[in-house]
């Protein structure tokens, strides 16, 4: 059955069993489902383990009264909508105003007159239903903007990182809603190599080694929670410390680079054997201060990232040898204490175009003891 | 007590309710009568309460006026008063008829 023709159940709670059969008999004959208790204790467990869509309770009852079951169910977050009617004395003004502190919906009148009786219940009923779809609508809200968020994010991030940001619902629409300032570590790596080879293999074959490149790459990057801000040409940009700060960012670059020469030198050794050219992944890593945001036109806006250590995080990656990780020396103060110093060699102070200030550059050698094309 | 109507009317979706109606007010008559002789007014004034609200639901007119004297009488103690009125409701519930309609 579905919820469209699903009865609207009633809680019946009245000790005298003559009157919760009359009350039941009516509300069945206008095709809702009744349910009757005859004590209040009876009436909780029944609540909390079968919510009704509507209480029809007595006032006067041996234990727990008709106000202090109100009162309980009003006061429980997960039962506080269910609305309540409470059965009183014509004439029992006192009890009336209990009810109403008790959190009572409305009031029926002893004794029950079948057309009022059914006149509240089928007005309650109306209000429940639309209450009921209201929610119903809104909930249906909430999920379409999640998922829309979450589609969003998956263009960037790692679905580990993605279910991080839908977990915090208070900030996960400003997070690529509005433009931060902040430090990142820009992570620049180039496929070298890959147009000679462009050049001698056919085209299909082109994309799918291209896409099994980007595939590595991005795994490489989804596995350190670093965000995809750029895949263009061979290149692919990723950033850390965004758009959560994480603890390290620079050791997370690192691992990611050492990641993704690993995981591509087989793959290179393979094209090679098949295409006679070698091929192998250049990067490039900076940090320092930059803008991220959505840029871009009402047509197309992609997530970006600007700023100094971009500009040098794509300079080192253009000067790196394939297998080659080269840094500044922001980067590598965070992981001196890191990486052995025999992976490790000094270039020197390096002029990069569009810096006024030279760099002081780091390569950072990765060990590939199965790959025939050797490091840097 | 204004005069005693012996018809009750009853709707005739509730006949397949009114045997057990009966049975239940026979019962509370003894309850009523136990409680009087026990001098349990507490008692009394619950059950006044009940018959008071059921009665007239069921188209039993005098049960909810039975149920209202004793319940106002048991507030203060009127033994007289309950004793004449659980009468009366013997009587009433002996010689009642039932319309269903």
């Amino acid at each position: 059955m579905t919820e469209a023709q699903a009865p609207f159940r009633v809680l019946v709670v009245d000790d005298d069993p003559d009157m919760g059969a009359y009350l039941g008999l009516l509300l069945k004959k206008e095709g809702m489902q009744a349910d009757i208790v005859e004590d209040g204790d009876s009436a909780l467990v029944r609540v909390m383990t079968d919510p009704p869509d509507l209480i029809l309770c007595d006032v006067m009852m041996p234990g727990l009264t008709g106000f202090d079951i109100c009162q309980r169910l009003k006061g429980e977050e997960t039962t506080a909508l269910i609305p309540i009617v409470l059965i009183t004395g014509l004439d029992d003004q006192e009890s009336r105003i209990k009810g109403i502190e008790a959190g009572a919906d409305d009031f029926l009148n002893k004794p029950v007159k079948r057309e009022e009786l059914l006149a509240r219940v089928k007005t309650l009923r109306r209000l429940h239903e639309t209450r009921k779809e209201l929610e119903r609508r809104r909930l249906a809200a909430e999920v379409e903007r999640k998922e829309a968020i979450r589609k969003t994010f998956s263009r960037y991030i790692s679905p580990r990182l993605a279910d991080r940001i839908m977990g915090d619902a208070d900030r996960s629409g400003d997070i690529f809603a509005k433009a931060q300032r902040s430090s990142v570590v820009a992570l620049f790596a180039d496929l070298r190599g890959f147009t000679r080879l462009t050049d001698r293999t056919e085209v299909g074959r082109v994309v799918e080694m291209l896409n099994e490149y980007f595939s590595i790459l991005s795994e490489a990057a989804y596995r350190h929670d670093a965000t995809i801000f750029n895949m263009a040409g061979d290149a692919l940009l990723v950033g850390f410390n965004v758009p959560f700060p994480q603890a390290d960012p620079a050791a997370r670059a690192y691992r990611c680079a050492q990641e993704m020469l690993t995981q591509f030198a087989p793959v290179a050794d393979r094209w090679e054997s098949e295409q006679g050219i070698a091929t192998g992944v250049g990067i490039g890593i900076c940090m320092g201060e930059a803008v991220i945001g959505n840029v871009g036109s009402p047509h197309y806006m992609s997530y970006t990232i600007i700023g100094n250590p971009v500009n040098s995080a794509a300079r080192l990656m253009q000067l790196a040898q394939p297998y080659e990780i080269l840094v500044c020396d922001a980067v590598y103060e965070e992981l001196r204490g890191i990486i052995p110093p025999e992976q490790v060699e000094a270039r020197g102070d390096v002029t990069l175009r569009g810096r006024a200030e030279p760099v002081k550059v780091f390569s950072l050698r990765v060990p590939l003891p199965q790959h025939s094309g050797g490091g840097a | 007590m204004a005069e005693i109507n012996y018809t009750a009317v009853v709707a005739k979706d509730l006949e397949d309710l009114i045997p057990v109606f009966i049975k239940n007010r026979t019962k509370e008559l003894d309850s009523l009568k136990t409680a009087i002789g026990a001098g349990d007014f507490e008692q009394l004034k619950q059950l006044g309460h009940r018959m008071k609200g059921v009665g007239n639901s069921y188209g039993f007119a005098p049960i909810s006026d039975f149920g209202k004297t004793i319940e106002d009488s048991a507030k203060v103690s009127d033994k007289a008063t309950i004793d004449g009125c659980i009468s009366a409701y013997a009587d009433y519930l002996a010689n009642v008829k039932i319309v269903y309609e």
